[in-house]
């Protein structure tokens, strides 16, 4: 491993090292990261963008280092708040981060000339380099020969060769850095003309004022190479007046010499990259075909690509939907488990309330969500790391640009269907901000699995069992089944125009330009698939999972004071000691003698008139929650909101069971068990609770559900934001409470009014 | 002619990248410079995005920013 032994204490304490590392998209960037920092890297975020940050401690050979993993970027030229982050990070002006003393700039060794593009702009940072040529095995393998020595004389810099994936060179790699001394400076590359630096001078004057420190020259070198770019515009609202005009004649001075930016850069750039090269890497001819194109013609050929991309992503729909359901069957058998070990210890109270309703109830309700997430990155990983995710993209971009998407956002879109927090996770592939925030933000509208409870209690109680086509005397398309299709897709539907309003109106300007690599096929790393796996679902439990935690706690206090539970405990104490008595006569009677049929009747009578105790008690147990609840905090803001659900054909009890339902949707099925006197522990088809809701009247004795109220529930359920989680991961996704704050709002408002249209044009029909 | 008009299989060289925008940028640092041959290897199902081979590896581009590069075939 490259964690070397705890050092001795003799050993004397070096200087904390700061080394940062860098490349392009589909490098190896994160298996080197995780090899380097062997797996333990601290996940946060960076104030004010979406971008992780992923520090990893390590110390080698008794120097302490920070590995910095900056996101995967063809460029240093930022054009987002988000990719500036990288340039700020390595010129030190990054707060939470020292500059770095060093930079690893890894590089696909099969396609050095595209990678030197970057490696040519670290190289003015004047920061010391080492540069890592991956995967060399499989560029070896397609013919790239490279004389890394040759290249290293030829740079001043040292080349590593690695097989990150393997964690070949990384020892190597590891004397490289650490023969690197703090506060060393490189040389900046410097390969544009004089009339650029002279300019570049000019400009730093202008932004200089007496107060504050000269801005780097990279930084003056981006105001003036990118057109358009994230430095500009910083610059055109903060900086003073007449600074723009400059820059504009500095640009038009430099055409007019002949130095037209921004192709200026390209090309000088480009032109070093390939006559260094040259002499140093052997390339097969230009126009080989390899066979990762072979395997193109057929994964992206019209009918075959379509019909493989369809039948593997109906395979991963399946697995995250039908792998997950045993795993998570377990995780509630073991809360089962956990709460009846609880209710033994602990008699009927307050604190035994708090740990099974609240405690348990919260931690249940985030290591729920693992197993989808698990299953769905695992084939995420897969995908990404076999090179297919990009063919996906490829394939699906002219579809999702309909909806003013790319091809990006159909995997993550998809998940949602399961679940839409391990899809929103899944946006993390797309780089582009505002069409990431687009994708996070519509995630939620499409059906996820916890919306089907809702959807069979109310179709199995109000939508008539019609069939209108059978085949041999089987139904097979029934009105309930229509219901149901149509709430599954009233989401995606409402969606589209969700979407096109976000990219035309909130975000509008930002082109997003789908220039994408399609990396080579190759077989996807079981360590590096195992590592994206651990590292996700470790970010949700740990980030997120508080948050879902904490909300479950708010709700279990809601619904639980301010009442009186005490005659609760009482009826709950003699629900136990009667449940033991019956345990031990049912013993008894087992054992009883078969000859004394006396002593048999008798203990028979003794059953059979404690069950109808039991009976009585459990039916006043549930009166008694009932009541409970609805004189709590949670009954009072339902009875509060009635007025407000009352155009929804709703009375408080919905409402209560709406508010209820704020962690995960589903709860609404046991809120409304409790509140009809049917107690929590009941599920979506069971023919009590359809009864219950059925009968359901007004004070003035009205029937409160009929098929307009059933369908305004089920419309507003499946537009509504009632997912703690899919708020809570929002949040983390985006490192900010604002997002999470418009999802819940547009979100309510679309179910508010969908649920009050589908009430009031149904009641027109009625 | 524009990069959107060859045909599969074509070679053609690359004479200019039309504009300063996002994506003509974003092009010349992907390494699509005048003077560079670039080939067509497919197009997606639905007929757009395009991929294609330049400086050694694979690129995909939709038909308006091919739409960007001006060539010539070779």
């Amino acid at each position: 491993m490259i964690n070397t032994p705890a050092v001795p204490q003799t050993a004397v304490q070096q200087k904390k090292m700061t080394i940062a590392i860098i490349g392009n998209p589909n490098t190896g960037k994160s298996t080197l990261f995780n090899q380097l920092s062997g797996g333990h890297a601290h996940i946060g975020n960076f104030p004010g963008v979406t971008v992780e940050k992923k520090v990893g401690s390590v110390t080698w050979e008794g120097r302490p280092i920070d590995l910095v993993d900056l996101p995967g970027t063809y460029s240093l030229a930022p054009r987002s708040i988000d990719e500036m982050l990288a340039v700020d990070i390595l010129l030190g002006r990054q707060k939470s981060v020292p500059r770095p003393d060093a930079i690893i700039c890894i590089a696909d060794a099969s396609n050095l000339e595209r990678n030197f593009y970057l490696f040519s702009q670290i190289l003015d940072l004047s920061i010391p380099v080492v540069l890592v040529l991956n995967m060399c095995d499989l560029a070896r393998s397609r013919g790239v020969i490279i004389d890394s020595q040759a290249l290293s004389q030829k740079l001043n810099v040292p080349v590593i060769c690695t097989e990150a994936h393997h964690g070949k060179g990384l020892k190597e790699l590891k004397t490289a850095i650490l023969k690197i001394e703090a506060g060393a400076a490189h040389l900046p590359l410097a390969l544009f003309p004089n009339a650029f630096y002279s300019e570049r001078d000019l400009l730093r004057e202008k932004l200089q004022t007496p107060q504050e420190q000269a801005a780097p020259d990279f930084l003056v070198d981006r105001l003036l190479l990118d057109v358009g770019g994230y430095v500009e515009s910083y610059f055109e609202h903060h900086a003073k007046n007449g600074l723009m005009d400059h820059l504009h004649e500095a640009r038009s001075r430099l055409k007019a010499a002949g130095f037209a930016v921004p192709a200026m850069e390209a090309r000088l750039r480009y032109g070093w990259s390939r006559e260094l090269l040259r002499d140093v890497v052997q390339h097969p001819s230009d126009h080989r075909v390899t066979s990762s194109d072979k395997i193109d013609r057929w994964l992206t050929h019209r009918v075959f690509g379509f019909l493989f991309f369809f039948l593997l992503m109906f395979f991963v729909f399946q697995s995250v939907f039908t792998w997950a359901g045993p795993a998570m069957e377990l995780i509630e058998a073991g809360q089962g488990l956990v709460d009846a070990a609880v209710e033994s210890v602990i008699s009927p109270g307050p604190l035994r309330s708090l740990l099974v309703d609240g405690v348990s109830a919260g931690v249940g309700g985030v290591l729920i969500f693992l197993p989808q997430i698990v299953i769905l990155y695992f084939f995420i990983a897969v995908l990404e790391d076999s090179g297919y995710m990009a063919r996906a993209a490829f394939i699906m971009d002219r579809l999702m640009r309909s909806l003013g998407l790319s091809g990006k956002s159909f995997i993550p879109l998809m998940s949602s269907f399961a679940c839409a927090v391990p899809g929103i996770m899944a946006t993390r592939v797309i780089e582009n901000r505002h069409e990431r925030l687009t994708t996070i933000l519509v995630a939620p509208l499409m059906s996820c699995s916890a919306r089907w409870p809702v959807y069979t209690l109310f179709i199995a109680a109000f939508i008539p069992n019609i069939a209108y086509l059978s085949i041999a005397s089987s139904p097979v398309v029934t009105l309930q089944g229509m219901v149901l299709f149509a709430m599954s897709s009233i989401g995606a539907l409402i969606a589209i125009p969700v979407a096109w309003f976000l990219k035309r109106v909130c975000f509008k300007g930002d082109v997003a330009p789908f220039v994408m690599e399609l990396p080579g096929y190759k077989w996807p790393s079981p360590r590096n698939v195992i590592f994206r796996v651990y590292n996700r679902a470790k970010s949700f439990v740990v980030k997120a999972g508080t948050l879902i935690f904490m909300t479950s706690i708010l709700i279990w206090a809601a619904g639980y004071f301010p009442g009186d539970h005490s005659e609760q405990f009482q009826i709950q104490n003699r629900i136990e000691a009667n449940d033991a008595s019956l345990e031990s006569l049912n013993a008894q009677m087992a054992a009883a003698d078969e000859d004394a049929p006396a002593a048999l009747k008798e203990l028979q009578n003794q059953q059979e008139t404690l069950a109808a105790e039991q009976a009585v008690l459990n039916e006043k147990q549930n009166l008694v929650s009932s009541q409970l609840v609805e004189n709590s905090f949670l009954g009072m803001a339902g009875h509060w909101i009635e007025p407000v659900v009352k155009p929804l054909g709703w009375d408080w009890k919905i409402g209560v069971g709406v508010i209820a339902s704020f962690p995960a949707r589903e709860v609404i099925i046991s809120t409304l068990g409790t509140i009809y006197s049917l107690g929590g522990d009941i599920s979506e088809d069971d023919e009590g609770l359809i009864g219950s809701v059925r009968a359901a009247t007004w004070p003035d004795g009205r029937k409160v559900f009929n098929i307009p109220v059933a369908i305004s529930i089920m419309v507003f359920f499946a537009l509504c934001a009632q997912c703690a989680a899919t708020l809570m991961v929002i949040r983390r996704e985006t490192n900010s409470w604002f997002w999470p704050v418009v999802s819940f709002t547009y979100m309510t408002t679309l179910a508010y009014v969908g649920a009050f249209v589908s009430y009031q044009v149904g009641m027109l029909f009625i | 002619m524009t990069l959107n008009q060859i045909v599969k299989g074509q070679v053609a060289r690359i004479t200019q990248i039309n504009g300063e925008d996002a994506i003509s940028i974003r092009l010349m640092e992907m390494g699509l410079i005048d003077g560079e041959q670039i080939q067509l290897l497919g197009k997606a199902p639905l007929g757009d995005p395009l991929e294609f081979a330049v400086r050694g590896y694979r690129l995909s581009l939709r038909l308006n920013e091919a739409k960007c590069v001006e060539v010539e075939i070779v």
